[in-house]
């Protein structure tokens, strides 16, 4: 079978995800959602139950002590309970991955970092923190979980088209495996029922110039926040940091050098707060 | 160890390790008289950016960083004429802009720290667009450099 066929079916054979987070984001759409009824949905799913648990009493969110459910959904509020629910659901998967020289962990570690990156970013430029973008941010290189073992079964022809014939590594994924990671991702996303821009923006985190014009800030966002994760070395693989600069972002953004380097900083700070959210595979 | 970190041994035993480095340097230092051993991974070049977050945590760059290295080294009992220097990291995304050199950058600032003091860098490894991890055995001052996919390098 031809590598690419493999990778689709691997696409295909990938476990639904959690019914139990649609669920909680459908109700929670609806700006009456009752909090008994939240709970309700989460209850009878232990692993979700047990993992919100954990993560409601990160430093990040900035709340303590919380031993129930109840309490969790009560004082974490709808925004980070999403966040919590959707971190308990995605990072499943990374739980059993490898691949581009990493570990499941280290794979997981950079999503984190990326998500918390984006809330970064976000509050830079527009004052406030976003809950898709946070989702997206974990997202974004989903599709390594699959691509992992196909990249590192071929990892010598890769690098040598990147270090000898200038390639980014996402195209030495695509004229090797036929598919790059991110479309692999943007695959996955579809077939999990992830809306558009969510799907969009892991298909284009590495390119998002060949977006079609619009409203693509969204996918801008995940493209800078990855590339200061990686320079940072934030569960930095085999794949590096070659992948394109877009001088573009900064006009998009309207973000100085400045605030990058001052968003490394601010990184590191919540990467630590945050170490519930990196631990929970 | 970890990001903004610096660590100084006299165990023989020791292995200072640092991961992924990315645009971030690792600057591994060695006296073979005294055998004392130090690293820093340091991850961005100017502390005039931050000095508040320079002070609670000077490894974070180079320039409060580097010297805080040395210094830490002496008080193990080595000394400036025999510290040989090796560094790894600097690494940059794809060129396509002059606005992501945070690698370029720091390894202007180390360079510039180290020239400013008459320092050698007896071994180097940095620039291009890979991750690497660095190793120092405080034992024999060897310093290893890891690149994923491609073979160990000696320093």
């Amino acid at each position: 079978m031809k590598t690419m066929d493999r990778i689709l079916r691997s696409i295909k054979n990938i476990p639904a995800f959690p019914a139990t987070a649609q669920k909680v984001a459908a109700v929670m759409g609806n700006p009456d959602y009752s909090i008994t009824h939240v709970v309700n949905i989460i209850k009878f799913d232990a692993s979700i139950t047990a993992n919100i648990l954990r993560i409601a009493n990160s430093a990040y969110f900035g709340v303590r002590r919380i031993s129930s459910l109840h309490d969790a959904v009560v004082f974490l509020g709808q925004e980070n309970i999403v966040r919590a629910i959707q971190v308990s659901g995605i990072s499943k998967y990374f739980k059993k991955a490898s691949g581009y020289g990493l570990n499941g962990p280290e794979l997981w570690r950079h999503s984190v970092g990326v998500a918390l990156m984006t809330q970064i970013i976000s509050r830079k430029i527009s004052g406030r923190e976003d809950t898709k973008l946070f989702t997206a941010g974990l997202l974004h290189d989903i599709g390594k979980v699959i691509l992992g073992e196909f990249v590192d079964d071929s990892i010598r022809r890769i690098n040598g088209l990147v270090n000898d014939h200038g390639y980014s590594f996402i195209r030495a994924e695509e004229e090797v495996l036929g598919m790059n990671h991110a479309e692999v991702g943007g695959k996955m996303a579809q077939q999990w029922n992830f809306p558009q821009d969510i799907r969009d923006s892991i298909t284009y985190h590495h390119r998002p110039d060949l977006m079609e014009k619009g409203e693509n800030l969204f996918c801008w966002i995940i493209y800078l926040a990855d590339q200061v994760c990686l320079m940072a070395g934030v569960g930095g693989g085999a794949d590096g940091l070659a992948y394109w600069g877009l001088k573009d972002v900064i006009e998009i953004l309207k973000i100085r050098q400045k605030d990058v380097e001052m968003g490394i900083i601010e990184l590191l700070k919540d990467l630590e707060s945050a170490k519930e959210l990196i631990e929970i595979i | 160890m970890g990001v903004a970190d610096l660590k100084v041994s006299d165990n023989p035993h020791d292995i200072l390790v640092t991961y992924a480095l990315g645009s971030c340097i690792g600057v591994a230092v060695f006296d073979p008289v005294s055998k004392v051993g130090g690293l820093i991974h340091f991850m961005l070049p100017d502390s005039t950016l931050d000095p508040e977050k320079a002070r609670e945590k000077p490894a974070m760059f180079a320039d409060t960083g580097i010297p805080m290295l040395f210094k830490s080294c002496y008080e193990l009992g080595a000394e400036k004429k025999r510290i040989l220097v090796k560094v790894a990291g600097g690494a940059s995304i794809l060129e396509d802009s002059n606005y992501f050199r945070i690698g370029q950058k720091n390894i202007m600032a180390l360079r510039k720290i180290f020239w400013k003091n008459n320092v050698l860098i007896a071994a180097e490894n940095m620039g291009k667009n890979c991750n690497r991890t660095v190793r120092l055995h405080v034992g024999t001052g060897e310093v290893c450099v890891r690149i994923p996919g491609e073979e160990m390098i000696k320093l």
